[in-house]
């Protein structure tokens, strides 16, 4: 029962046409002819004999003969005709295919036939299982037992009328003579195993979404009806050309390409999960997959896009780019696609983070842009919206297409990847093993928990992966999973995007090694003399609330950077895959106030970062460079406040030439 | 005391109206179930022109229980029980106008029809329908509509009764648990379909493989 407000009604609520139906009709009703259709003959029960029964193969030798087809066409057209509810099978009700052999059928009754017009309602259901309720003494099967439950509490506010008309309808039947009770009781069953079918059974009803416009009512030419039609050609005329020749060209390439790739025109292995019910290709083809199929690995080769949309891919790209020192590329791309998808409420955030970590002058992750467009992407963060970044990020992508995919396609990462990816074999079912799992069919876990699990595995992920050292500093920590270095078994909530791991600054969750590290002696000199930094300092004063551990991270962090010791080897120590991190950073000095000032800031950086092209104004802040530059400028020049990451939109008197 | 009586009169009225408005709506039920059960043979090999005519006179009594209903004051059970009914009912005559308009049976007549099986003239539906009695005099024996404007009239009554009356249809809760009905009919015990459909026993061929579990694994 609904109020309908055909004014201003936006709601989607029209089935999409289904054109084969009006088509379908016309095949039945030329079967009916009893000269040239299809040959009926009497069905005996032990009560009674009922006409007009055919058997599978006289539908297949119709369909073969009137349309010229083959048998296989004419068996799948006949199964189609099943499918819709046209016909119906009178042995094994619940699979809706036409058989080969002597099996029977009959015609449904036009009242039964599927219509465009009207979907099915839920109200019909409801007194058809009140009704089987009746006859059957309360034992029904197991999914009509979960739709009645179910009905029983949507439809509470009518149960009474559905039960009176199941008592109703179940007593006019009752009047009719017993072999046509038998013929309706027939029909009816048909009806609901096509529109509401049980488990294991494929009806053909199933379609997209519903339409907003009612396909089957006609469009008034109104105004605005003409309006419509002059802006669509206007536009078809304004669009681009190309030759068709290159067009063509583009298309049959394509096809060769994806050709072997495709289920419906190549085989799928190990086997199409629609057409066996056997879902292990999905289970191998997993988003997050420790081993992906050979087939996968080859579509990473077609284009970068490919690559980059499939995450395995993506994950094994940033691997190869871990390796070279330039993951910043991918980073900053893929925060971009977080700020284009995002929230709108998180989006100014996002953007100042982006700016602060990538972008800006002696930002620690600074990208290698072009200066046209990083001055029309200063100029647009002013007013930052979700697509400020679009040239940036452009430009970005063709540099990775242009020079790390190549590279990466001869890389030993993905040689490695391609040599371990699996080819299944396929499967041979019989069959019976074909009956059995369709009856096996269980509906996929729910998209929440799906969702959870992977937020879960890339925690997990991010916890476990070595930590960039070289791109360390108070920007780029990850945050929640420091929590999981240090031991501390609370769990991370995830209410940082996962795209980020290493955004510190959400208030929520003040980052402990950015607390530890504010709280230690330099900063605290500073502390006094910064005014800000967007949104960071707040923290810093405010208590470590909330997590009791915290704390004390933050004690062993401070007494550990009082000791001098470098956040490299903090880390490694703290990180439980590298028990030899420790080692190998033996080379590297603890900088003490008092070492001369000639050896340049960047000496460790550059220990690590050989390939890595980084320009000679900006700088990689480590974090005890950043010390000791603090205490070196405020030795050298004073009065001079200290050097900070401004966004150019926030600061007044613009510092670095920034702005 | 005259107020006293004059309430319980009040009050005998409305249980009086009640009444007549509960059994009208069982009348409505059963009619429409047997309009449904014709409906199904329209089309078929069972349809004809006694089917059509029955289903005319069906649908004049259903016209007749509802033009009685009007703007009475009704329980907000009866009144949401009702407006299901209506609703089931017009449905059943959307359906019905587009079938007939599919199988007009004055044309070539039987070759059209699609062979369903079933070859009953449907004499028990309509003696069923016949059996039912309309609670309230109408006052005017206004002739019965024809299909369409039977449709229109009802979508636009149904679209009235909606609006003007503001009934929260999700407050009304039904009185019967669920799986009651299971319990309740005490007929005769009755075949169940699977039952019904077992094959006869065919002579020769059939006889080696005569077992029961072969034969009858129907449905």
């Amino acid at each position: 029962m609904t109020i309908r407000n055909t004014l201003r009604d936006y709601g989607q609520r029209y089935r999409p046409r289904m054109a084969c139906l009006k088509k379908a009709e016309k095949v039945l009703l030329e079967m009916q002819d009893p000269k040239t259709g299809v040959k009926s003959q009497p069905q005996r029960l032990v009560i009674t004999t009922i006409p007009h029964a055919i058997t599978g193969e006289d539908i297949i030798a119709w369909l073969a003969d009137r349309f010229q087809i083959d048998t296989q066409e004419a068996r799948k057209f006949g199964s189609m005709l099943v499918a819709l509810g046209y016909i119906y099978p009178l042995q094994d009700h619940k699979r809706l295919v036409v058989k080969p052999d002597a099996s029977l059928y009959r015609f449904q009754t036009p009242y039964f036939w599927p219509t465009q017009q009207w979907p099915v309602e839920d109200t019909d259901y409801a007194i058809y299982l009140a009704k089987r309720n009746i006859r059957k003494k309360g034992i029904l099967e197991l999914h009509e037992q979960e739709q009645y439950n179910r009905l029983h509490k949507w439809m509470n506010h009518k149960w009474d009328f559905i039960v009176m008309q199941a008592k109703e309808q179940y007593r006019a039947a009752k009047e009719r003579k017993k072999p046509d009770r038998v013929v309706f009781d027939c029909q009816e069953r048909a009806y609901w195993v096509v529109h509401r079918p049980p488990p294991g059974t494929v009806s053909a009803m199933d379609y997209g979404l519903d339409r907003r416009v009612d396909p089957n009512a006609d469009e008034a030419k109104t105004h605005d009806f003409y309006e419509r039609i002059m802006i669509f050609t206007q536009q078809s005329i304004m669009r681009p050309r190309v030759k068709s020749s290159v067009s063509i060209g583009a298309l049959v390439k394509y096809c060769a390409t994806y050709n072997s790739h495709d289920p419906f025109l190549s085989k799928c292995l190990p086997s199409n999960p629609w057409l066996t019910d056997d879902v292990t290709y999905w289970t191998l083809n997993m988003p997050n997959v420790e081993i992906p199929t050979k087939m996968r690995v080859e579509r990473w080769t077609f284009s970068f896009g490919e690559l980059l949309s499939d995450p395995r891919g993506r994950d094994d790209f940033r691997l190869f780019l871990k390796k070279e020192f330039s993951g910043e590329n991918l980073a900053f791309w893929e925060s971009c696609e977080d700020l284009k998808w995002g929230t709108a409420a998180t989006m100014r955030e996002k953007a100042e983070q982006i700016y602060k970590t990538f972008l800006a002058r002696g930002a620690p992750r600074w990208i290698n842009i072009d200066g046209k467009t990083m001055e029309i992407t200063v100029n647009g963060l002013k007013h930052p919206h979700r697509y400020v970044l679009d040239a940036a990020q452009t430009h970005i992508y063709m540099l990775m297409k242009k020079d790390s995919y190549g590279r990466y396609l001869k890389s030993p990462v993905f040689k490695d990847t391609l040599k371990k990816a699996i080819c299944p074999e396929e499967h041979k079912f019989t069959d019976a093993q074909l009956d059995q799992n369709a009856k096996n069919r269980r509906p996929s876990l729910s998209p929440i928990i799906l969702r959870q699990q992977e937020q879960e595995q890339r925690a997990k992920m991010a916890a476990s992966a070595t930590v960039d050292i070289t791109q360390l500093c108070r920007f780029t920590t990850p945050v929640p999973h420091l929590a999981v270095y240090s031991g501390i078994t609370d769990y991370p909530s995830a209410n940082a995007s996962p795209s980020l791991p290493f955004l510190t600054h959400t208030p929520a969750c003040p980052s402990p090694i950015s607390v530890a590290l504010d709280s230690t002696s330099a900063s605290e000199r500073r502390a006094e003399t910064s005014e800000g930094e967007g949104e960071g300092n707040p923290q810093t004063r405010a208590p470590i609330g909330g997590n009791v551990s915290k704390p004390r991270m933050a004690f062993s962090l401070r007494r550990l950077l009082k000791r001098g010791c470098t956040p490299s080897t903090m880390f490694a120590s703290l990180s439980p895959k590298c028990p030899s991190a420790a080692g190998t950073s033996s080379r590297i000095q603890p900088i003490s106030p008092d070492q001369p000032t000639q050896a340049p800031p960047r000496r460790i950086g550059n220990f690590f970062q050989i390939k890595v092209d980084i320009p000679p104004e900006c700088r990689i802040y480590p974090i005890e460079s950043e010390d000791e530059e603090e205490e070196n400028r405020a030795a050298s020049r004073s009065g001079v406040g200290a050097k900070e990451i401004i966004c150019p939109w926030e600061s007044l008197t613009p510092q670095n030439g920034m702005g | 005391m005259n107020r006293w009586r004059r309430s319980v009169d009040e009050l005998a009225a409305r249980r009086r109206q009640q009444r007549k408005c509960e059994r009208a709506q069982e009348a409505l039920s059963r009619v429409t179930s047997c309009f449904q059960q014709l409906a199904t043979s329209l089309g078929s090999s069972a349809d004809s022109g006694f089917l059509r005519d029955e289903m005319d006179k069906t649908r004049a009594l259903a016209h007749r229980l509802c033009s009685g209903v009007g703007n009475r004051q009704v329980l907000e059970r009866l009144w949401v029980l009702f407006l299901s009914v209506t609703e089931n009912f017009l449905s059943d005559l959307r359906k019905t106008s587009d079938l007939i308009g599919q199988f007009p049976l004055t044309q070539h007549g039987r070759p059209s029809l699609v062979k369903t099986g079933c070859i009953d003239g449907m004499v028990g539906v309509a003696a069923r329908v016949t059996s039912v009695q309309v609670p309230w005099l109408t006052l005017e024996e206004e002739p019965s509509p024809d299909l369409t404007n039977h449709i229109t009239g009802l979508e636009a009554m149904l679209s009235e009764m909606q609006l003007r009356v503001p009934v929260a249809f999700w407050s009304v809760e039904s009185t019967q648990p669920a799986w009651a009905e299971a319990h309740g009919e005490q007929t005769e015990p009755e075949h169940s379909l699977e039952e019904l459909m077992e094959v006869e026993v065919v002579s020769n061929k059939m006889a080696a493989c005569c077992q029961p579990p072969c034969c009858s694994c129907m449905g």
